[in-house]
């Protein structure tokens, strides 16, 4: 099983090198650290600027996450390759991890991006004074974000259309996972729904590494991130191989 | 132990405000260990949905299926390991990657560990012709080397049975030939294969035994020979400017099926081998200059030699 997950993790880097447009929203993070900068900067409030940096951060990475577990599905249907792997014996649910693991992990050098646009653009200089804690967290939040796009994964395979989901899941959950404005700072009926989605712990986590304060309840805090990432992995597990059963009686893998 | 067992095997698909389409009906097929096996039939027959049930890409409504002695539905991972599919046409392949990514990738797909995939990978490419080209993107490739490099893939895994639908399928001939000679290698090695086409002289020439199928049923089992002997005994003429009476004459002569008018055209249905010089010779004699001989579509020739043997079909 590790020896397909690194299979396709080397797959997936090949695939990157000739189809980069996997990686499209990494290119195009400058411009939204840019946007967010340059608001909390004309509202005189530089203080918040690697609130810009991680929101960006964050936002690139699930567009990218959610991208991916969709557009692999397609791509796999429009290729018709989606048959011949599915009549292979391996289990797709450890595909689909290793290919969106990688795209996942290098999307998170949007973060470096975003912290030398905010220098180079605006002149701030982010400090990361909980430097261990944040590259901790960020690995914990990698692992959450790749077990809920393999449930996207998962729903991709039975819809038809995956780009109408794709489209429809990006903004709620930048709001519900807190990745600009704090969770907090939203209307108090919306603050437990994002309790249950793991960004919204992973981006306040986050924004407190590079905050000079010490972050409080650290060990909870990684701990949810890891069991809902974990609850995310579970489901998609379960989801995609009924699904997958599913599809094999209706005959919908193929677009022939 | 048979390659393929497939006994009562139904496969319906269920479908939006419409009735449910039937793909295959009750249908009976053995494929022996080592043969390579045909599988005849007119688009709609049932044949790419019989190959995806044997490749567990697509669950049977009701019967059973076993390969290589698995069972389709409860043992799929043995089946998997056992079975090589090659699907035909252009899709089906990576084509941004290299040949020989897409075959280092299928490897692992068929769990093969990297060192023996390498070699394994290595070996295909030499003798599919691929070599050369193996490390340009797939893209470039003609029809044909496409259609190697999709039985490179059908083959990575070592399969015991391979199941080929349609292979040569737009393939310009010259390709055509070559990969009917890597089939007829393969049969050497040993390999029992499950071979759908549309084309009878594909059929002769590759396989032990020929199945012909239509509506989703299996018509006849039978080897080449005869079936390609149904084919040569059926022919049709077509003609203009053909009198009555001479049309009268015509449907006096002995291996003549029928002789229908089609506007200006006649149209001679010959049933027998012989029959046709005479039709001919018949017409020319008659001063008739504008006619041709064409055979019979081959659904056209099994529904009559089946309908001779009073097998209801249709």
């Amino acid at each position: 099983m590790i020896a397909l997950f690194w299979a396709s993790v080397r797959f997936q880097l090949q695939v990157l090198r000739r189809s980069p447009d996997y990686l499209m929203a990494v290119v195009t993070i400058p411009l939204l650290a840019i946007a967010f900068l340059a608001i909390m900067k004309n509202a005189g409030r530089a203080d918040l600027a690697p609130y810009a940096v991680l929101g960006s951060t964050l936002m690139t990475v699930w567009a990218t996450a959610l991208f991916v577990s969709g557009e692999l599905i397609e791509s796999e249907r429009t290729q018709g390759t989606l048959e011949g792997v599915l009549a292979a014996p391996v289990q797709y649910q450890v595909l689909v991890l290793g290919r969106i693991s990688i795209v996942t992990v290098l999307s998170f050098f949007g973060l470096a991006e975003s912290i030398v646009v905010a220098w180079l653009v605006f002149g701030y200089l982010i400090a990361v004074p909980h430097l261990g804690l944040l590259l901790l967290t960020l690995l914990c939040t990698a692992f959450a974000m790749v077990g809920t796009a393999s449930i996207m994964a998962g729903l991709f395979v039975l819809a038809r259309s995956a780009r109408i989901f794709q489209n429809s899941l990006s903004y709620p959950f930048y709001v519900l996972g807190g990745t600009v404005v704090p969770i907090a700072l939203l209307p108090g009926w919306l603050q437990p729904v994002s309790k249950i989605v793991f960004l919204s712990w992973a981006s306040d986590l986050l924004r407190d590494c590079l905050a000079p304060t010490p972050p409080r309840d650290v060990l909870f805090r990684l701990t949810m991130i890891l069991v809902l990432g974990a609850v995310a992995f579970a489901i998609g597990h379960l989801l995609t191989k009924k699904i997958l059963r599913r599809v094999r009686q209706t005959g919908s893998a193929g677009y022939a | 132990m048979t390659a393929v067992e497939v006994r009562h095997l139904r496969r319906t698909y269920t479908r939006r405000k419409k009735e449910p389409r039937t793909a295959l009906d009750d249908l009976n097929l053995v494929v022996e260990t080592g043969e390579v096996h045909g599988l005849l039939g007119p688009n709609g027959a049932g044949k790419t949905t019989l190959c995806k049930i044997l490749s567990t890409v697509l669950l049977p409504t009701s019967g059973t299926a076993r390969v290589d002695g698995f069972d389709v539905v409860e043992q799929t991972d043995e089946v998997r390991r056992a079975v090589g599919i090659v699907f035909g046409g252009e899709r089906g392949l990576y084509t941004r990657l290299t040949a020989r990514q897409n075959l280092l990738y299928w490897s692992a797909l068929y769990r093969q560990p990297t060192k023996v995939g390498r070699k394994r990978v290595e070996e295909l490419l030499e003798r599919l012709g691929l070599q050369e080209r193996a490390d340009e993107p797939v893209e470039t490739f003609s029809r044909g080397m496409k259609q190697r490099l999709h039985l490179a893939r059908g083959l990575v895994g070592t399969p015991r049975v391979l199941i080929l639908d349609e292979p040569t399928v737009g393939m310009d001939p010259v390709a055509a030939r070559d990969f009917r000679a890597l089939v007829v290698e393969l049969r050497g090695e040993g390999h029992s294969i499950l071979l759908t086409t549309h084309d009878m002289a594909e059929a002769e020439e590759l396989c032990d035994r020929v199945s012909l199928m239509d509506g989703g049923r299996l018509i006849a089992t039978e080897d080449p020979k005869t079936i390609g002997s149904w084919l040569s005994r059926f022919e049709r003429v077509r003609a203009e400017g053909v009198s009555p009476e001479l049309a009268a004459r015509l449907r006096d002569l002995p291996g003549v099926a029928a002789v229908e008018s089609r506007g200006d055209q006649i149209v001679v249905e010959v049933e027998e081998a012989g029959a046709t010089g005479e039709a001919l010779r018949l017409l020319v004699e008659a001063g008739v200059t504008s006619l041709a001989t064409t055979r019979p579509t081959l659904e056209e020739v099994y529904l009559q030699a089946i309908g001779d043997r009073g097998l209801g079909v249709r």
